[in-house]
């Protein structure tokens, strides 16, 4: 089966949502995503694009029909002090029909080459435990878990106790 | 004790190498450190920085035995979740150990907070090690919460000749 492997432009933006929706519904959390078309689009397509993207598109059974989007990697560059830029995997998903046929690889080679093109000592992204085929594909490819292996844990403060956070102390 | 909280500029990036390296020692990986100082003034200081500083520093009366007056940072940067959108993620913060008690490791992240805030961010992500029981401490009473533990999140990394593999260089 042939796939094309290319940057993502605006007009990929629904496609986009939707994979996002698909990979939170298989994670069981789709309630959470409130991401919409429209921050993609600025987000990502703007004077400062604050993610990149590139996604994995199928022909179809006849050259009439619209090439199918049935796969993604969003991902942007972030800075290690210890040891330097690296290139954040934020998300990464083939359709679940599509798995088992070199996408999903194809995807990290282009990704790892673009990280050590770009001067990145390394490529980090997060991975849920329970997850467990997700954690063997990395471990397979030589990927360490820092949370296990070093005792990192990820904190987050939502927007609510952002703002708290924000506020000018009383004291 | 006065304080003072504002925007990191190219003359910080000594005291930044500075206590990164005390944050490395402190972490106990000191010899991770690769980064120097004038790495610091291209990667954030140039036309597309990769990081933001922020220093906190105190009055010349106030200052270290060594003559320092920054004795704190963050640094942070753009991030993006493919749920929420624009974030921010602090990815280090750092008090020298006489400064601290006082409220500016609070001074601090409050900042990136509001600078946060202001870009548009809907949450801020940082790590912190398990056993560092005292930032555990700090950062939950300030009403974050711990995904790794809730939710099972993992940080993973691929690096050196696991990259060049994947790469198939």
């Amino acid at each position: 089966m042939e796939y094309k492997l290319r940057k993502a432009e605006p007009r990929d933006v629904p496609d986009i949502l939707r994979l996002v929706k698909e990979l939170a519904k298989y994670e069981e959390m789709e309630h959470q995503v409130t991401l919409t078309e429209k921050e993609l689009l600025e987000d990502g397509f703007g004077d400062t694009p604050f993610y990149h993207c590139i996604i994995t598109e199928i022909q179809g059974q006849n050259s009439s029909e619209d090439p199918k989007v049935v796969g993604f990697a969003m991902y942007y560059f972030t800075y290690d002090p210890w040891v330097g830029k690296q290139l954040y995997l934020e998300e990464f998903y083939v359709m679940d029909e599509y798995r088992g046929l070199g996408i999903g690889s194809g995807i990290l080679r282009h990704l790892s080459n673009l990280a050590m093109k770009t001067r990145c000592t390394g490529m980090m992204f997060v991975v849920a435990e329970n997850n467990e085929p997700s954690v063997q594909f990395y471990k397979r490819r030589g990927a360490e878990d820092l949370s296990q292996e070093e005792g990192w844990r990820l904190f987050r403060f939502d927007k609510d106790s952002l703002v708290k956070m924000a506020a000018p102390s009383e004291e | 004790m006065d304080f003072s909280i504002r925007a990191a500029n190219l003359d910080d990036c000594k005291d930044i190498a500075r206590m990164i390296m005390e944050l490395a020692e402190y972490e106990k990986v000191s010899d991770h450190v690769k980064v120097t100082q004038k790495d610091l003034e291209q990667d954030g200081f140039s036309n597309n920085p990769l990081f933001h500083g922020i220093i906190a520093e105190v009055p010349e009366q106030h200052k270290t035995k060594e003559g320092h007056t920054k004795i704190g940072y963050a640094l942070y940067f753009h991030a993006y979740s493919s749920w929420s959108g624009r974030a921010i993620y602090m990815e280090d913060l750092y008090v020298m150990p006489e400064f601290r008690g006082k409220g500016v490791g609070k001074a601090l992240i409050s900042k990136v907070a509001q600078l946060g805030l202001a870009a548009g961010s809907h949450q801020l992500n940082f790590t912190v090690l398990d056993w560092n029981k005292p930032s555990v401490d700090f950062y939950l009473s300030q009403g974050c919460f711990d995904i790794t533990t809730t939710m099972g999140y993992h940080c993973m990394r691929c690096e050196g000749e696991a990259l060049k593999h994947l790469a198939q260089l």
